[in-house]
């Protein structure tokens, strides 16, 4: 489903060219809930901002579902991300000014779908995270674990192939963060993909599968174990 | 379009809306009604005067000494300047159009002094002043020379003849042909009777924001004293020549006088209506100073309004809008933002307006001012929003991961 | 803890200096832009003589056609100037009328010339402060005794004499030897309060004689003369006895009791006048000081009036967009707010800072104003030209240039009212925490 092969990310300033991501290849199946962990500026964030066509890569191979979308053009990605990815970001990044509705109605509307459709969607992704009778709410009106429940129901209002999660309990304390980590398991349970960039090994520990990224690239081991999707520890550094 | 998710946070940063969407209102408001001004001066300049301006040129000659004899010193004149090269007719006048003094009368239909008079203004004049200005007779005859009367004291008309624009003869004898109108017998006040012989299309009165502007009457008499205004015609393309000549002529004919204000009537034209083209020019200067300044507030908000939600913006992109898209949502909002504007910029327009037809015998502002003022603000915002707007496109969805 | 705050302000100014820049040249425009109208508007309609402006009288009587209904003419008739100057009712009192005539110059190098001259009597100097550079106007005894007497304009001085004294020169106008006796300062009002009728804004006349050589001498009547009824037969006489109105008539009268005294004897004037068949509209007679005749007169052009309406606008906005900067400025300064907030700033002080630093930006606004208002007189001096009206006037004066710093700093303060209300009421730990 998600199929990166060589992948390199190259920053060029007129000083210094930095190696983000060097030849990085990964493997994500349908179902699968991997967690990517590793120290800071290890290039999780330019692994998450490729795979979630935020950013184009230097060069490598990406087949997304099949497709390759190396050569493809922003609108094409911008297309692609509405259709076949989910978000959730560390700080939520819920548009302050919107009700919840609203919210979730932001990636229903780049879609084009007609009002009766998004409104049934949005109840629905509502209800699913408990906060449908809030739906009126301004996000500064709810607490830091209802505004990150949110944007899962925005995530997953569209139906995506599988969801793109950066830290998506950094900014929660421990008990909150216990509670969302639940609500993304029920999720892949349900048969969503998840794809999940962490610092807390010990929440990466809890998943399936984890991978580690070093200096821009992942361990021998992950290679090898690319075509063994259920092993539980793809790569050590 | 999400034109519902935009109105909604618009109402949760009123004072940004309210700031733009006044500013807006009062440019419209001060846009339009200068148009209008400037329209309206434009438009009573534009009237023609008649006379055959560009080819006109003018000059007032005072006599001085015991045997100064204007009426002979004007026949000399007259005699002389008609006979120059490039000149093709000359007369003496009381007054011209344009140039702001000159005299008026009333006209009555019965001799009888209580009854209503029609204002009209009076050209005391030679017999060739119609050639001379070059006016268009459309019915009857100019004058003779034995139409001619000459006075040298003040008292009433002594003239029994005339010839009135069209606006005079109509209002004198409403509904009547103007053959017929020719012929018919008018007073003037100390009961003189003077025959319409003839009706010329246009002569306007020598005052441009007076009432009776299209209404004139022209009679055959001349004020012997020692003041003459002569008005002269040249051929095409000879009026410079003939003015820079013409003042050694006459002094060497008749020195004892002083030739004052020679001049071409389309430099005459052009001091009486000074002040209206000054005043155009102002009212285009806060047009576009306004207009300038309303853009400058338009971008810095919107700059502003752009900086401050770079991670929404980058969020939305990475929700799955597209460059078009954003683009769109800013354009959008400023057009929402406009439309609040203009419809206060279209009640301040129609009140100001309001304020000047009552308060500066303005006319009435014609109604498609205020829809086309509106029209051009909401382009004028757009245009304005569109840098920023494009700005806003290009910032990069990757801008969402970003830690703060 | 001023001069802290202004230091404050033009760091600030620094820091942010395209925001800042604009928002000096929004104030600098709007200001600006406001003070050309408002200058146009402070001495065209201000009053030209304050000292005495609510003794000296402008004296209408209406002679009007009973026919109809008209204002009342502006001018009086010979005959009734000529009855309220043997009346001589009021403690000073001058007719007014203005002629041309030709001077022919002593010097034969100056061609003769026309010039404009204005009849008055020996009280016009005194009842308007009128200023001499050398000599003195004349005495009554000259009025009476139609002496050849004649004060010249400073300009007409120059041109006759060179400059010179010329006080016991002799002045030939018609053909006529006149004795100088007099030569006048640079005078010229703004309104030419003294004769509105033809053109609140004209230049002052060449040459001043005694108003009554206009009629024995028969000179040339410039200005306007209105006739309702034709002349009864024809000569001077004649006119002298219609009812054309061509006279000014200004009288002083010094206090409210004599102002009442003087407009009884007009009522009873006029009364006596209908019984010989003239003053045919019901009694409607009236005594204007400076200033009511000012506006009775509408010597305020529409044109400024309708542009300072305007300008006031181009103002709101300009303000309006220094709301925004500020705003903008303000708020993007939250880090620091909160800094200073937990360093122990309270909101009274971070009030005094910002209000000093819109003030600075105010100041700032109104000197740059000062110079698109100076360049806007100029633009507005070259497109009216020297030749339609009297435009010396149209310059920075020293009210304008405080009004104008003034006007900048406050409105500049106000505007920033509540920007600066925001600033202080950020919530500083929102701002020490993520940033």
């Amino acid at each position: 489903m998600l199929q990166m092969t060589d992948v390199c990310k190259v920053f060029r300033t007129e000083l210094v060219e930095t190696h983000a991501l060097k030849n990085l290849s990964l493997t994500v199946n349908e179902g699968e809930f991997v967690t990517i962990t590793g120290p800071s500026g290890c290039g999780k964030t330019t692994f998450l901002n490729i795979a979630g066509l935020l950013e184009t890569m230097t060069s490598g191979e990406y087949l997304l579902d099949g497709v390759d979308v190396s050569q493809l053009s922003d609108y094409q990605r911008a297309k692609l991300r509405n259709q076949k990815i989910g978000f959730i970001f560390q700080s939520f990044n819920l548009m302050p000014d919107l009700n919840l509705f609203d919210n979730i109605d932001v990636p229903l509307r780049y879609r084009g779908m007609k009002a009766s459709e998004r409104k049934q969607r949005i109840d629905r992704a509502l209800e699913s995270v408990g906060l449908l009778a809030r739906k009126k709410h301004l996000p500064a009106q709810l607490s830091g674990g209802q505004q990150q429940r949110v944007a899962i129901a925005r995530a997953l209002v569209g139906d995506p192939l599988f969801l793109l999660a950066d830290e998506p309990t950094g900014n929660l304390d421990s008990n909150t963060a216990k509670g969302v980590m639940e609500l993304l398991q029920e999720i892949n349970q349900a048969g969503t993909t998840i794809i999940m960039v962490t610092h807390d090994q010990e929440l990466a520990n809890q998943s399936p599968r984890n991978i580690h990224i070093l200096d821009g690239s992942i361990s021998d081991a992950g290679a090898a174990l690319r075509n063994q999707p259920t092993s539980a520890v793809d790569a050590v550094a | 379009m999400e034109i519902g998710p935009i109105l909604r946070a618009m109402t949760r940063n009123k004072l940004g809306v309210v700031l733009i969407a006044l500013q807006i209102a009062f440019t419209m408001t001060v846009m339009i009604n200068a148009i209008f001004i400037i329209n309206e001066r434009n438009r009573m300049m534009a009237r023609p005067s008649g006379a055959d301006e560009a080819n006109l040129f003018h000059f007032t000659s005072i006599g001085f000494g015991e045997d100064y004899n204007e009426r002979i010193v004007v026949a000399d004149d007259l005699a002389m300047i008609r006979q120059l090269p490039g000149v093709v007719n000359a007369s003496t006048t009381n007054a011209i159009p344009v140039s702001g003094s000159g005299s008026s009368t009333g006209v009555r239909l019965e001799f009888d002094e209580s009854q209503p008079s029609v204002g009209v203004a009076i050209y005391r004049t030679d017999d060739q002043l119609i050639n001379t200005l070059n006016l268009d007779l459309l019915a009857g005859e100019g004058f003779t020379e034995s139409d001619m009367r000459y006075r040298s004291e003040s008292g009433a008309t002594l003239a029994d003849k005339t010839v009135v624009s069209r606006a005079a003869a109509e209002n004198l004898f409403p509904d009547m042909p103007l053959n017929q109108i020719v012929g018919e017998t008018v007073f003037l006040p100390g009961g003189v009777e003077v025959q319409i012989i003839g009706i010329v299309e246009t002569l306007q009165a020598p005052w441009p924001q007076s009432s009776l502007i299209e209404r004139s009457m022209i009679v055959p008499e001349m004020f012997v004293d020692t003041f003459s205004l002569y008005v002269v015609r040249t051929e095409p393309g000879e009026r410079d020549r003939v003015m820079a000549e013409i003042e050694d002529l006459l002094l060497t004919e008749n020195s004892n006088r002083v030739l004052r204000s020679l001049r071409s009537l389309e430099d005459t034209r052009e001091e009486t209506y000074r002040i209206d083209s000054a005043m155009s020019t102002v009212l285009w200067i806060i047009i576009i100073t306004l207009v300038f300044i309303t853009c400058m507030g338009i971008v810095g908000l919107a700059v502003f309004g752009i900086n401050r939600r770079r991670k929404q913006i980058g969020t939305r992109r990475a929700l799955g809008a597209t460059r078009p898209e954003i683009l769109r949502h800013f354009m959008v909002e400023n057009l929402l933002i406009t439309s609040v504007g203009v419809l206060v910029g279209a009640a301040l327009t129609i009140g100001f307006s309001i304020v000047l037809t009552t308060n500066f015998n303005m006319p009435t502002m014609a109604w498609y001012y205020t829809p086309l003022g509106m029209l051009a603000l909401m382009l004028i915002g757009q245009i304005a929003v569109l840098g920023p707007s494009s700005g806003a496109a290009k910032i990069e969805p990757a801008i969402a991961t970003r830690s703060v | 803890m001023f001069l802290y705050y202004l230091r404050l302000s033009t760091l600030s100014y620094k820091r942010n200096p395209i925001l800042s820049s604009l928002m000096v040249l929004a104030v600098a425009i709007g200001i600006g832009a406001y003070m050309v109208i408002y200058t146009l508007n402070y001495t065209m309609g201000g009053n030209p003589i304050p000292q005495k402006s609510a003794q000296l009288f402008h004296v209408q009587l209406d002679t009007g056609d009973p026919n109809r209904d008209n204002d009342p003419p502006e001018q009086l008739t010979y005959l009734d100037a000529m009855a309220l100057l043997d009346a001589s009712l009021a403690q000073r009192q001058t007719a007014s009328s203005k002629f041309t005539a030709i001077v022919e110059p002593a010097n034969p190098e100056i061609r003769p010339m026309i010039t404009n001259n204005r009849g008055v009597m020996a009280d016009f100097f005194s009842m308007f402060d009128v200023p001499f550079l050398y000599g003195r106007g004349w005495d009554s005894s000259a009025d009476d005794n139609l002496e050849q007497v004649v004060v010249l304009s400073r300009e007409m001085n120059e041109r006759l004499y060179g400059g010179a004294d010329s006080v016991g020169e002799n002045l030939v106008m018609n053909s006529e030897v006149f004795h100088v006796v007099g030569v006048l300062d640079d005078w010229q009002p703004v309104p030419k309060f003294y004769d509105v009728n033809n053109g609140p804004f004209d230049p002052g006349e060449d040459l001043l004689v005694p108003w009554h050589h206009i009629v024995d001498k028969d000179y040339g009547r410039a200005g306007n003369t209105n006739c309702w009824k034709a002349i009864d037969g024809t000569g001077l006489q004649a006119f002298l006895n219609s009812e054309c109105t061509w006279i000014q008539f200004w009288v002083e009268l010094p206090n409210a009791g004599e102002e009442q005294a003087y407009l009884d004897f007009l009522n009873s004037y006029a009364a006596e006048q209908k019984q010989l068949g003239r003053f045919g509209r019901p009694l409607n007679n009236a005594l204007f000081d400076v200033e009511e005749w000012m506006i009775e007169q509408e010597v305020l052009p529409d044109e400024t009036q309708i542009l300072s309406a305007l300008a006031a606008m181009l103002l709101a906005v300009c303000l309006l967009n220094t709301i925004g900067l500020l705003l903008s400025k303000f708020l993007g300064k939250s880090a620091e707010i909160g800094v200073r907030q937990a360093l122990g700033a309270h909101k009274g002080s971070l009030f005094i800072q910002h209000v000093i630093e819109a003030g600075f930006i105010g100041l700032l606004g109104g000197l740059l104003g000062l110079g698109v208002a100076a360049l806007g007189l100029e633009g507005i001096k070259i497109l009216l030209g020297q030749d339609v009206m009297v435009t010396d006037w149209i310059q920075l004066n020293v009210p304008v240039v405080f009004v104008t710093i003034v006007l900048a700093i406050a409105s500049t303060i106000v505007a920033g009212l509540y920007p600066i209300w925001r600033a202080c009421n950020i919530n500083p730990a929102i701002h020490l925490k993520t940033q």
